[in-house]
C-alpha cells in the first residue's frame, strides 16, 4: 500500500476561497504520535513515580490516590491541551510541521480536538492493552463475544490504512484532517528580467509573431520557466540552453543567429512573450495546456 | 493589440510587482504567528494579519484564473494555506467562555440528546431490575455482576456487620479509602469516556456497558436489600450516585449518538454526521467528567467525614437540586450554540 505524498486537503474556508493543503502522510503522523506518547508515557511515569515517593515518605495513600487522579488527566489531556492551546499542534505534530484543521474549514474548535482526541484512547490505548493482557481487558468471556470485538477494535485501529483519506476514526468524529504546514518560497519571477543588456536593447530583433506564439502551451511554457531557473543556478549550461533554444526556433519558425549566439537571451526573450501570449488569451477564456492542445 | 508583433510584459509580471511587498509582510507575519501562536503578535501586526491574509487570498483567486506562472501559483498557494493556518488555526477563546459552556453549551446539547437519553436511562434501569431479580432467586449471580476488584469483599458471603461497616468506613480506613474514592474515579470516567468513543460501533457496546452496569448496581441494591440494609446503601449510594450515574448516562446518551449517526445518518453523509455528532457529544462528556470529579469528591471527602444518614440524605436531595434543574433548564434563554 504505497501512500501519495502529493495527496492533498482541500479546504474551504469561512471567505470561500478553496485552499489546498499538503496531506500528513501516516509516516510523519506516526513519528509525531510517537514522539508523543514518549513525552507523555515519560511524564506520567515521572508523577506517579513521585506521588507514590511522596506518599511513602507520609506514609499516606491518599497522596498516590492524587498521583492517579494526575495521571488520567495527563493520559486524557495532554492531546487535547495541546491541540487547543497550539493551534492544533502538539509537541511532535510541531516537530514534524503537522497541524490539525477543521474539515468544515471553520476554526478548529475545542469540541472537535476532545472528540478526536477521546477517540484516540480506543484506537491506540484499548488495542495495546488488549494486545498486552487480553484477560485483564474483557474479563472471561465466551469466544463469540471476544472474536467480533477483536475484529472491531482492529479495523477501528486499522482504520487510517483503511480509509480513502487515511483518516483516523478521531478525525472522523471530530471532523479534522490533519495537514503538513507548506512552505512558501517565492523564486525571482523569469519574465521581470530583461532579456536584453541595457546598452543594446536591440529590441526588434526579438519580437515574436502570434503565429509563433500558439505553438507552444502551458505545459510547454513551464518546462522553459524551470530550464531557466536551472541555469540561475548553474545547474544548466550554455551548452543545454542552447539545444533547447535551437528546437524552439525551428519549431516556431524562428530566423536569425541569435538562438545559436545569446541562447540564454533568446529563451528569456521567448519565454515572456510566450507568458504575455498565453495570460492574454486566458484572459479571452482561452486555456492552451500543452502543444498537443488544439483548444 | 498593434499588429502582428507582440513584446509587450506578461500581465502576471505587473500583478506580482504590485502586490509582492504585501505578500511578504503577511509571510512574516505568518513565521511568527506560527512559531509563537498569535499571542506573540503585537496588537498592529494583529491588526494587519487578516487585512493581509485576505490580500493573499484574493491574489490567489486572481492568479489561479490569470497567471501563467506555476512558480508564482504555487507560492501563493502556500501562503494561503500558511496563513489560514495562523488566522484560523484554533477558535480564539473569548471572555466567559467557560462560564458559557458550562451554563449554555453544556445543558443545551444534553437535552437535544433526548432521545438518547431516555434510551441509555432504561439500559441501565433494565440492567438494574434484571440483577435484582435474578439475584433475589440465586445470590451466586453477584460475582457474575461485580467485579472482585471493585466489590471490595462485599459479597454475599459477608457478614450482615461486615457489610453495614462498609458503608460508614471512616477513621482508620479514611485513608484507604481516599484511596480508593480516587480510583473509582479514575476507574468511572473511563468507563465513561469509553462509553462515548464505543458508540461509533453503531452503539452496541455503548448498550451492553450501560446495561452492564445497571447490573452491578442492581446487584449491590440487591445485596443490601437482603439483609435490610437498603435505606442505609441509599445514603451511601445517592449522594454519589447522582452526579456519577447520571455521568455515565450522559456520556452513554453520546455513545449512542454516534451509534446512530452510523446507523441512521438521515440526509447526511455517514462522514458529515459522525463529525456532527462526535463534536455535540464531546461537550457532553467533558461536563460529565467534571461530574465524576464531583462524584469522587463526594465520595472521597464527604463520605468519609458524614456518617449520619439523614445527612447523607440531605446532601443526596442537595446533589439532585442542582444536578436536575442544571440540565433541565441552564442555557435556555441563550441561542444554541
Amino acid at each position: 500500500m504505497r501512500e501519495d505524498i502529493h495527496a492533498t486537503v482541500e479546504i474551504v474556508g469561512p471567505e470561500g476561497v478553496p485552499l489546498s493543503f499538503p496531506r500528513a502522510t501516516l509516516a510523519e503522523r506516526f513519528v509525531a504520535f510517537a514522539l508523543d506518547l514518549v513525552i507523555l508515557v515519560s511524564s506520567a511515569s515521572l508523577v506517579l513515580l513521585l506521588f507514590l515517593l511522596a506518599g511513602l515518605g507520609v506514609g499516606s495513600l491518599a497522596v498516590v490516590g492524587v498521583g492517579l487522579v494526575f495521571m488520567f488527566l495527563i493520559r486524557h489531556f495532554y492531546f487535547i491541551a495541546f491541540e487547543t492551546h497550539w493551534h492544533g499542534s502538539t509537541p511532535g505534530k510541531r516537530l514534524m510541521n503537522l497541524r490539525v484543521v477543521a474539515r468544515d474549514g471553520a476554526g478548529l474548535g475545542t469540541d472537535a480536538v476532545v472528540a478526536r482526541n477521546l477517540m484516540r484512547d480506543l484506537e491506540i490505548f484499548v488495542p495495546l492493552a488488549i494486545v498486552a493482557n487480553p484477560e485483564q481487558v474483557f474479563g472471561p468471556g465466551p469466544w463469540w463475544l471476544l472474536a467480533p470485538t477483536v475484529i472491531w477494535l482492529s479495523v477501528m485501529a486499522l482504520m487510517p490504512l483503511l480509509s480513502r483519506d487515511r483518516s483516523r476514526l478521531g478525525d472522523l468524529v471530530g471532523g479534522t484532517r490533519v495537514v503538513r504546514i507548506p512552505i512558501a518560497e517565492l523564486p525571482p519571477d523569469e519574465a521581470a528580467r530583461s532579456s536584453q543588456p541595457r546598452q543594446s536593447r536591440r529590441a526588434d530583433t526579438l519580437a515574436f509573431s502570434v503565429a509563433q506564439l500558439s505553438f507552444y502551451g502551458e505545459r510547454e511554457l513551464e518546462t522553459l520557466a524551470e530550464l531557466m531557473r536551472k541555469a540561475d543556478q548553474g545547474k544548466a549550461t550554455d551548452d543545454d540552453l542552447r539545444v533547447v533554444a535551437q528546437t524552439i526556433a525551428d519549431k516556431v519558425g524562428f530566423d536569425g543567429p541569435l538562438p545559436a549566439r545569446r541562447p540564454a537571451r533568446f529563451l528569456r526573450a521567448f519565454y515572456k512573450a510566450q507568458r504575455a501570449h498565453l495570460e492574454r488569451e486566458l484572459l479571452f477564456g482561452k486555456r492552451k495546456a500543452s502543444k498537443f492542445d488544439e483548444g | 493589440m498593434s499588429g502582428e508583433e507582440r513584446r509587450m510584459e506578461p500581465r502576471s509580471v505587473a500583478f506580482r510587482r504590485e502586490r509582492e511587498g504585501q505578500w511578504f509582510e503577511l509571510e512574516l507575519l505568518v513565521d511568527k504567528a506560527l512559531r509563537g501562536g498569535l499571542r506573540s503578535l503585537e496588537p498592529a501586526e494583529l491588526h494587519r494579519l487578516p487585512i493581509l491574509y485576505r490580500v493573499a487570498l484574493s491574489s490567489l483567486s486572481v492568479a489561479r484564473r490569470t497567471a501563467m506562472d506555476r512558480a508564482l501559483l504555487s507560492y501563493l498557494e502556500a501562503l494561503a494555506a500558511r496563513a489560514y493556518l495562523a488566522v484560523y488555526g484554533a477558535r480564539r477563546s473569548t471572555r466567559g467562555a467557560l462560564r458559557r459552556t458550562l451554563f449554555a453549551t453544556f445543558p443545551q446539547r444534553v437535552r437535544a440528546l433526548l432521545p438518547e437519553l431516555v434510551l441509555a436511562t432504561g439500559l441501565v434501569a433494565l440492567g438494574t431490575i434484571v440483577a435484582v431479580a435474578l439475584m433475589a432467586s440465586e445470590p451466586g449471580w453477584y460475582d457474575a455482576f461485580v467485579d472482585p476488584a471493585l466489590a471490595g469483599g462485599r459479597d454475599p458471603h459477608a457478614s450482615t456487620e461486615t457489610l453495614r461497616a462498609a458503608l460508614y468506613g471512616g477513621g482508620e480506613q479514611g485513608e484507604g479509602l481516599a484511596f480508593f474514592a480516587s480510583f473509582l474515579f479514575v476507574h468511572n470516567a473511563g468507563i465513561g469516556l469509553l462509553c462515548f468513543s464505543l458508540g461509533f460501533a453503531a452503539g452496541i457496546p455503548t448498550a451492553l456497558l450501560l446495561f452492564t452496569n445497571g447490573l452491578m448496581l442492581g446487584a449491590f441494591i440487591q445485596l443490601y436489600a437482603e439483609r435490610g440494609l437498603l435505606f442505609e446503601l441509599g445514603g451511601w449510594l445517592l449522594p454519589h450516585g447522582i452526579p456519577e450515574i447520571g455521568a455515565v448516562i450522559l456520556c452513554g446518551a453520546a455513545g449512542l449518538h454516534l451509534g446512530r449517526a452510523v446507523l441512521l445518518p438521515g440526509r447526511r453523509t455517514v462522514r458529515s454526521a459522525l463529525a456532527w455528532a462526535g463534536r455535540r457529544g464531546s461537550t457532553v462528556v467533558l461536563g460529565s467528567i467534571l461530574l465524576f470529579a464531583i462524584a469522587g469528591l463526594v465520595e472521597g471527602i464527604f463520605r468519609q467525614a458524614v456518617t449520619d444518614d439523614l445527612v447523607r440524605y440531605a446532601l443526596a436531595a442537595f446533589n439532585l437540586a442542582w444536578f436536575v434543574p442544571w440540565l433541565a433548564l441552564a442555557g435556555r434563554s441563550e441561542g444554541a450554540s
